[in-house]
């Protein structure tokens, strides 16, 4: 030990003779004024609890609880309406359904058509007002004709076949089953059972949706020729339909 | 009262401080030791106003926690090590804060001191500046062996008070400030050729 301390006299002799460094003079004010600091803020703690329930301390968390009622009423995650419309598969329309053999639709329309027909020979016009439902009936089917005849004839002249403009008496009954199946009009006082093969038509038409607006014939503007033609055939279908109904009353 | 309550001893000014909260004791204590653990603590730290910040807590704790200390122990031994604890405390928040490393340069990783030019002998002329360079040689040893240094060959204690304040036993301490004093010789050689 005492070897060891004349070891390190040197250090030992420079360590003691270093100058004593005193606390300032101010130190005890200081310590007092710092205690009675202490004192004042001790009785001025709160308790833990009253720390928590502080009502500054509650805002933000008051916050984030009216946040999260709003979020749970307007964001309801049993809602099928939250589904996610990419993964929805879409609703299949009943009311539709595709006609894939066109010469099938066209053959029962026809049928519809003719029985129809066969029904209007048979029955006679009772009073005035189906008269006038029939001409009703009578000018919409002169327009479809025209409408026709117009459309035929374009597709004639695209073929080169130019020659027979005039439309044969047995493609009446094809343009009266057009008629018949695009038209919605009742015509009740053309036959006894009108309504019920309108409303079949149309539900074939339905099928197809195809409307009359819809048809979209090209409108072509005819020669005079063409267009005397036309009436002639309008005539000629008024008188038939005229003499077919005065024998019949 | 205040002549009675100089006559008593430290053990007996806390007492009295304890049972009958004598602010009075607790301020004969206060000037009792107020620069012993001044001293004690700016040798450690080297800053004098962290040093009296460090005081100043320490007697803090004593006037807050005086229930605490057991008349078993010296009062003296208390309160340094008090101070003891909070002036390392506060040593290393020093040192955390002011560091100044160049570790990340070079591919060694080694740390490189920089040269002091304040060190040079010819620049040391009277005690004043002798001080200082004892003060920063003493902040350059090693945190454990500087505190048992001070208390030994500054505040002049005994071995068994030193092991009692820094909570080791007599040889560690005997130990640390051999170690100490070695350091600090390193440091101090070119003072001594002079």
């Amino acid at each position: 030990m005492e070897n060891d301390e004349k070891k390190y006299e040197d250090v030992i002799k420079a360590l003691k003779g270093l100058q004593e460094v005193n606390a300032p003079e101010n130190f005890e004010a200081d310590l007092q004024r710092k205690i009675n600091s202490e004192k004042f803020s001790k009785e001025e703690k709160k308790s833990f609890w009253q720390n928590i329930f502080l009502p500054t301390r509650l805002i933000p968390s008051l916050g984030l609880v009216a946040a999260a009622v709003v979020i749970f009423f307007v964001v309801d995650t049993n809602s099928e309406e939250m589904d996610n419309p990419f993964l929805i598969e879409p609703r299949v329309r009943e009311d539709i359904f595709v006609v894939t053999d066109y010469e099938e639709f066209e053959s029962k329309k026809e049928e519809e058509v003719s029985k129809q027909k066969s029904l209007k020979k048979d029955e006679p016009v009772k009073n005035n007002e189906s008269v006038l439902g029939k001409r009703r009936d009578e000018s919409e089917l002169k327009s479809y004709r025209d409408k026709m005849v117009t459309g035929r004839e374009k597709s004639v002249e695209a073929e080169g076949l130019m020659e027979e403009k005039n439309i044969p008496e047995d493609q009446d009954d094809n343009v009266e089953a057009y008629f018949a199946a695009e038209s919605t009009v009742t015509v009740d006082s053309v036959s006894p059972q009108p309504t019920t093969a309108t409303v079949r038509s149309s539900e074939t038409v339905a099928g197809q949706s195809i409307t009359k607006e819809e048809l979209n014939f090209r409108q072509v503007q005819l020669t005079e020729e063409e267009q005397n033609t036309v009436n002639e055939l309008r005539i000629q279908q008024v008188q038939s339909s005229k003499s077919v109904e005065k024998p019949k009353k | 009262m205040d002549i009675k309550l100089r006559e008593l001893s430290d053990e007996e000014l806390i007492l009295e401080f304890q049972k009958n909260n004598t602010e009075d004791a607790f301020n004969i204590l206060v000037q009792r030791y107020k620069n012993p653990l001044t001293n004690f603590v700016f040798r450690f730290l080297g800053d004098y106003e962290a040093c009296n910040d460090v005081v100043q807590e320490a007697m803090i704790k004593v006037y807050r926690y005086k229930d605490s200390y057991s008349s078993v122990a010296k009062f003296s031994t208390w309160i340094y090590t008090i101070a003891g604890n909070l002036a390392r405390t506060e040593y290393r928040r020093k040192r955390r804060r002011n560091i100044f490393s160049i570790n990340d340069y070079g591919e060694d990783h080694k740390t490189y001191d920089l040269p002091d030019e304040s060190y040079r002998p010819d620049v040391i002329t009277d005690s004043g500046i002798k001080d200082e360079i004892i003060q920063k040689a003493l902040l350059k040893v090693k945190e454990a062996y500087r505190e048992a240094v001070i208390l030994r060959d500054i505040q002049g204690m005994s071995y068994e008070e030193i092991s009692e304040i820094l909570v080791v036993n007599e040889g560690t301490v005997k130990s640390r400030i051999n170690r100490g004093r070695a350091q600090l010789q390193e440091l101090l050689k070119s003072i001594y050729k002079e």
